[in-house]
């Protein structure tokens, strides 16, 4: 499952893609091509495990 | 590899980072992801004085992309807008399979280089880019099956130990990147890099990468050492603090303090001959 906080977006306001980019709606900013990898579940990757963003807004701590 | 060859007026080989694979255009506007932006900063390049580009490929949105098709469309639109440039696919990953990741050596034809990362390194808080013996071994023999110059990415000194594990299998000169920044990268200072560089064997050459703010003092400093350096977009987004950079601009300001050092800058053919190309 993608991350329900990524959106494609090809604006915010200030600047404007031609092709939609992975846009975080937690930290409300477009997502470095790598942190992507992580919002997408690329290569196993896991937003609930592995991304600091995501796990702040839910409240998690490290230790859990 | 030494002060001596620094005298001597070696010639020092410039490569350019151009993209990279962390950030995109969300971070520097004027990072060039589409082949054809690629291409034209590779052209630009050439023409300040680099001898090598490093490529990465990138997907549509900017998303990194490991297969040979993109790589291939990336290498295309490079050898068709430059002259002699040498050719170095990153195989470098993060959490990327091990497949995955030699789709860059496959294309048609191979690269003359590719990077060759020597152990792990930390990106942020979970993401790491693992780069065990068994992808190094893996990378290397099919590297080695192609005809390719491996790179070796040296993250921190531990990684000098997996560079001395492989060295037997290596042509001559084996050719290593010393890389410096934060995380688990070397920590950069002049002190550092004059330590890594007494540790490495005679027969080596070396490269110098400084990330970020580091990337002009410690490429020079690497001038002084009889090495040579990569600049670029991908390691520096910055000409100096608030100015962004271009890729060309970087590079010219290289060849200008090579020059200025007395380090004649190696064309792409001085290049091959130096690396063993
Ligand atoms: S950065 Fe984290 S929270 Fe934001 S979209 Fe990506 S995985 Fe989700």
């Amino acid at each position: 499952m993608t991350c329900p906080h990524l959106e494609y977006r090809e604006g915010d306001g200030s600047r404007e893609f031609e092709t939609a980019r992975a846009f975080c709606t937690v930290a409300e900013r477009f997502v470095q091509p790598v942190r992507a990898d992580i919002c997408t579940e690329r290569y196993d990757l896991d937003p609930e495990a592995d991304c600091e963003y995501f796990r702040e807004h839910e409240g998690l701590d490290w230790d859990e | 590899m030494t002060y001596q060859e620094y005298l001597d007026g070696k010639p020092v080989v410039v490569t350019a980072a151009l993209t990279g694979g962390i950030h995109g255009k969300e971070t520097h506007p004027g990072l060039p992801e589409t082949p054809e932006e690629i291409a034209a900063a590779a052209a630009a390049c050439e023409e300040a004085g680099a001898a090598i580009v490093h490529l990465h490929a990138r997907r549509d949105n900017g998303e990194r992309a490991f297969s040979t098709e993109r790589f291939q469309a990336v290498t295309d639109a490079v050898r068709d807008a430059t002259d002699d440039l040498v050719i170095q696919h990153s195989t470098g990953g993060t959490a990327a399979p091990d497949a995955l990741r030699a789709e860059p050596l496959r294309t048609d034809p191979a690269p003359e280089m590719a990077s060759l990362d020597m152990g792990p390194m930390n990106r942020g808080r979970r993401l790491t880019s693992e780069n065990t013996r068994d992808t190094i071994d893996g990378l290397h023999a099919e590297m080695r099956e192609r005809g390719i110059k491996p790179e070796l990415e040296v993250f921190n000194d531990g990684h000098l130990n997996e560079s001395f594990r492989i060295l037997d299998d290596l042509a001559d000169p084996p050719y290593l990147n010393l890389i410096f920044g934060p995380g688990t990268l070397s920590p950069p200072s002049p002190a550092n890099l004059q330590h890594m560089v007494d540790q490495l064997p005679d027969r080596a050459e070396f490269n110098v990468i400084g990330f970020g703010p580091h990337q002009l003092p410690l490429t020079t400093q690497s001038l002084l050492l009889g090495g040579h350096v990569r600049v670029g977009l991908e390691d520096n987004s910055y000409y100096r603090k608030g100015e962004r950079a271009t890729n060309e601009a970087l590079v010219a300001r290289s060849v200008r303090i090579a020059e200025e050092l007395g380090r004649p800058v190696a064309s792409p053919a001085e290049a091959r001959d130096l690396l063993g190309l």
